[in-house]
């Protein structure tokens, strides 16, 4: 049975991105029918029996996360959106956010009903200009239509939302450095606990969602949740969309569900590897922070809980191909640099360490390394990780872990020739 | 029928196991606690602390010291150093002692392989674009990088290559320089300024390894209470300008004694080297100062030895040509102390003979110690001498955090020995007396109205007799028929009250310039002249009788005061 389209179902129609075009092909059905039929609690169960999990990267089941949140009234609740997607090789909210904005903003205003909250802020990536006035476009055209503000639809319930855009900090997008950057301060993650569906946006009760992770609830809304627990694969439910760039013919966003085989998404959507000539050699399914797999590993299922089997994980679904022409110390030479830029410098081995492994790869790539630098790389990822505020530590850690184990012999060959034997094309 | 109550053999040890792997050491069983408290293990021993308390608090309560950089009692929680990162029974990660509230049951580690090989990960992280200066840096000696360098460092590094370069002496501040190589990122300085002077001059700029403090555009780091940001500065990042090169800290000898600034009177230590007091901190007082003191109470020791001092006694001949030989301006043999105070006598005694004793008033200043006072009382008394004016001496106003604007450290005091307080019409109806000379005879103990303005220094020359005690070489004491050298600050002790009753001791940090004597020793003198009987042989003698004659001291003894000192029950 050929898989059905959802999440990318409208992206190829002209102005697909206006409501009129959405509400022609059925939008905002699923909240007509929510606010008049379903209690807020109704629709959170519903959530959470989809099975539905963060998009944005860790896999949080989304019904749970929300039902953290304090049972008591004194403050605000409010629903933070993440569309800060900034990791390397991840380009799929950008999608929906300038093809679909409307189905993102059906998913906002049904996520904010279920978890009765009547502020939402979405916290955009500062690059994303075209997204910006897309997205902005669609919330002015959704308050006119009576979809967005005061007494919505006549059904009582209320809600803003509000647009915010980050400075261009890829940690902004860690969920509570995104609290801080939207609060006006600089985006440094905080301590929890406390979580920030008990301590979050200006000390209220908040619930971070991924971009996607939105997408997919009104379907659930329209639908149900068996129905969407039907798709992908038992406690992986739904569909999923899947980016893949890197030595591959057709790099893009490609919709499955989840629990597609990588090599499927890679020869059967992508169009399988660039060169003929050059085979598989490593590929990270799940996105630049995560572990990287060697060809002869790269059989694996995309899901959660596949992949995590498999030694790496799911991510934001960033997928990178690398063929064999590719200089595996070079390569993460380039993301360690990513990473370095990127650290906040908060606390002291994601400051440090960042840069340290530039420095050590910058050496081997440069021929000048030591014999001892492998081991020091391993050294110093293992202190790094685990031992961080945020994630970011292990964003970091888990690739150049990963990526002298499982290439070690190519590392020691940079060492010990004192040169790199792709060419060192990669050192800018 | 109750069992008799005789004490309950504590149950056997088990036995050794005879053969086979050893078995676990048995945990020791969790105290009994009260509800507001949870029992939970710290390295094996049992701990009982408040609900809330965190790990690092409640491991310090039995001795366990978990380093920390970025932690500081008086701010937020940062959490951004990692060196305290601990073990805990239980949970998968290392957690940071610093943010982990005690729980019921815990078990703690804080010695463990993996501990301990953490925090000398997070030793190398921290110094490996560190400059390592150590042997120029002001903070040497007393740097925690040196400090658990000696605990968890390598020895050797691991890093060959070019380190991160900063601005080394950045003048981020009126009184601060800021050196960006030694700074390890901590925040304190940050926090700070956000949450106790509330200034919020500082930020971190720039990410990762390019992480830098700075101020705010247009800013700079120069609120009255910038030298807190060099204290808790656990590196050489921050120094104090008058401080830089000034001595090294290990040569210094820190006196626990009181600010004299204001009437808040900070709990502070005098760093002295070479009999010179080399800069002032505040000392941890939670009655006084928490562990704060403003900036211009750390400049309080620079008068006393960059001004004129007063080192030897002057005796200038009298209009009435009372007393004995002739003065120093005379060019004739330098008076010693007792020839000096002689004169005194001599003269206070013949304007009282010539005008009456209501003819003779005294200035005294509140920046005296009670010992002093007390001893100013007696003495004047026994002179004859009833008329004390206090002057009052603010500057600004009072504001949220310490200062004070009566810049007076013993004010209360002076009220609580029935001197008066600090009273600006009872100085005005003095100089008017004076001027009018109406009054003839004059004791100033450690003011200096001519200077300050208060009395005119042709008016002062008008007087029969001008004894002047203080330890500057004044515009009053130039009219003087007689003054006497005493000791300035850091060079007596003495106890001060403060704003809110607290009385506490300062101490002598320093030997007094040239033949300065205690206040209390040279008023003593006085007395003896005058007839005033009483060993008064010390300034803690002095407080006890204070304690014993003054109803508002009642029970109160010098000992007891020890450092952190006490409130004053009449207060």
């Amino acid at each position: 049975m050929a898989y059905e389209k959802l999440l990318t179902r409208n992206i190829h129609r002209d102005n697909s991105h206006t409501i009129d075009v959405y509400l022609a092909n059925g939008g905002y059905q699923a909240l007509r029918r929510v606010l008049k039929e379903v209690s807020p609690e109704r629709m959170l169960e519903e959530v959470k029996t989809s099975g539905l999990r963060g998009r944005g990267g860790a896999g949080f089941p989304a019904g749970v996360k929300w039902s953290f949140l304090p049972k008591t009234r004194d403050k605000p609740r409010y629903l933070c959106v993440n569309a800060d997607e900034s990791e390397p090789g991840t380009f799929k909210d950008r999608l929906l956010i300038e093809k679909d904005p409307h189905l993102v903003l059906e998913g906002i205003i049904l996520s904010a009903y279920a978890i009765d909250c009547h502020t939402a802020f979405f916290y955009i990536r500062g690059e994303f200009h075209r997204g910006y006035r897309v997205f902005q476009k669609a919330i002015d055209e959704a308050y006119a239509r009576g979809f967005l503000g005061r007494n919505i639809l006549g059904s009582g319930y209320s809600l803003d939302v509000l647009t915010y855009r980050g400075a261009g900090a890829y940690i902004c997008g860690e969920e509570t450095a995104l609290l801080e950057s939207l609060e006006g301060k600089r985006g440094l993650p905080r301590l929890k606990p406390p979580f920030p569906a008990i301590v979050g946006l200006y000390g209220c009760p908040t619930i971070i969602n991924n971009v996607e992770t939105l997408a997919n609830v009104p379907y659930i809304a329209e639908r149900g949740a068996a129905w969407f627990a039907g798709i992908g694969r038992p406690k992986n439910t739904g569909p999923k969309l899947f980016c893949l760039s890197g030595h591959v013919k057709r790099p893009g966003v490609y919709e499955a569900p989840l629990g597609i085989p990588f090599m499927e998404l890679l020869n059967e959507h992508a169009g399988g590897m660039l060169h003929p000539d050059r085979p598989l050699k490593a590929a990270v399914p799940g996105g630049s922070s995560m572990k990287v797999l060697p060809a002869p590993r790269c059989d694996v299922l995309l899901d959660f809980d596949s992949l995590a089997a498999a030694g790496t994980s799911l991510g934001s679904a960033g997928g990178m191909v690398m063929d064999s022409s590719t200089c595996m110390v070079g390569a993460l030479l380039n993301l360690a640099e990513f990473y370095a830029h990127e650290s906040c410098g908060q606390c002291t081995p994601c400051r440090e360490g960042t840069g340290w492994f530039v420095k050590i790869l910058r050496r081997l790539e440069m021929g000048e390394g030591r014999p001892e630098d492998p081991d020091l790389l391993l050294d110093v990822a293992r202190r790094v990780e685990g031992n961080t505020i945020c994630p970011f530590g292990e964003a970091v850690a888990w690739p150049v872990s990963s990526y002298v184990t499982e290439f070690r012999s190519e590392f020691d060959d940079h060492a010990t020739r004192k040169a790199c034997p792709f060419g060192a094309a990669s050192v800018r | 029928m109750p069992e008799p109550n005789v004490p309950v053999p504590a149950p056997e040890a088990p036995p050794p196991a005879a053969a086979g792997p050893a078995p676990a050491p048995p945990q020791p069983a969790l105290p009994p606690c009260g509800p507001d408290e949870v029992a939970l293990l710290i390295d094996g021993r049992p701990v009982v602390a408040k609900k809330g308390t965190t790990v690092l608090q409640a491991a310090g309560t039995i001795g366990v010291v978990v380093p920390h950089y970025c932690y500081h009692p008086g701010l937020s929680v940062a959490g951004n150093c990692r060196m305290c990162l601990v073990e805990i029974e239980k949970v998968p990660k290392l957690q940071i002692g610093c943010a982990t509230q005690v729980a019921q049951g815990m078990v703690v580690k804080t010695t463990t392989d993996r501990v301990k090989d953490t925090r000398e990960g997070i030793m190398e992280f921290l110094l490996i674009n560190h400059p390592l200066d150590c042997p120029i840096c002001d903070q040497a000696g007393e740097c925690r990088l040196q400090q658990y360098s000696a605990e968890y460092g390598k020895g050797r590094s691991r890093f060959v290559e070019e380190k991160i370069h900063h601005d080394k002496r950045v003048p981020i501040g009126a009184r601060v320089t800021f050196d960006g190589e030694r700074c390890i990122k901590c925040t304190r300085c940050v926090r700070f300024c956000d949450e106790v002077s509330r200034t919020g001059e500082l930020t971190l700029v720039d990410r990762g390894g390019h992480a830098i403090i700075d101020t705010f555009p247009g800013m700079a780091l120069d609120n009255a209470y910038s030298g807190n940001t060099v204290d808790i500065c656990p590196v050489g990042a921050l120094t104090w300008k008058p401080f830089r090169f000034a001595a090294r800290v290990w040569f210094l000898k820190n006196v626990p004694s009181v600010c004299g600034a204001c009437a808040r009177g900070c709990s502070v230590d005098l760093a002295t080297y070479q009999n010179r007091v080399h800069r002032i901190t505040p000392r941890h007082n939670p009655e006084v100062n928490g562990w704060w003191m403003c900036d211009f109470g750390r400049q309080t020791y620079a008068p006393v030895q960059d001004m004129p001092r007063l080192a030897r006694p002057i005796v200038r001949p009298a209009p009435g040509g009372a007393g004995g030989p002739g003065g120093t301006a005379g060019g004739g043999a330098a008076p010693s102390m007792g020839e000096a105070i002689d004169q005194a006598a001599a003269i206070l005694r013949a304007a009282a003979t010539r005008h009456g004793a209501g003819a003779l008033a005294a200035l005294v200043s509140a920046r005296l110690t009670l010992e002093e006072m007390h001893l100013a009382k007696k003495a004047l008394a026994a002179a004859g001498i009833a008329r004390l004016v206090v002057p009052p001496h603010e500057e600004g106003q009072d504001d949220d955090l310490l200062i004070r604007k009566d810049r007076t450290p013993n004010g209360r005091g002076a009220g609580l020995l029935g001197l008066g307080a600090p009273d600006a019409a009872a100085v005005a109806a003095l100089a008017a007396d004076v001027a009018a000379r109406k009054v003839r005879g004059l004791v100033i103990l450690g003011e200096d109205p001519a200077g300050d303005g208060l009395i005119r220094a042709e008016a002062l020359r008008t007087l029969d007799a001008l004894v002047v005690v203080d330890w500057r070489a004044s515009a009053t004491v130039e009219a003087a028929h007689v003054a006497l050298p005493s000791c300035g600050y850091g060079e007596s002790e003495g106890v001060y009250v403060n704003c809110t009753g607290h009385a506490q001791r300062t101490r002598a940090a320093v030997r007094p310039g040239g033949l300065a004597v205690p206040v209390w020793s040279i008023l003593r003198e006085i007395g003896r002249r005058f007839g005033l009987g009483g060993a008064h042989s010390s300034a803690p003698a002095i407080f006890d009788d204070i304690a014993a004659t003054v109803p508002a001291f009642a029970g109160m003894s010098y000992r007891a005061l020890g450092e952190a000192g006490a409130p004053v029950k009449g207060a």
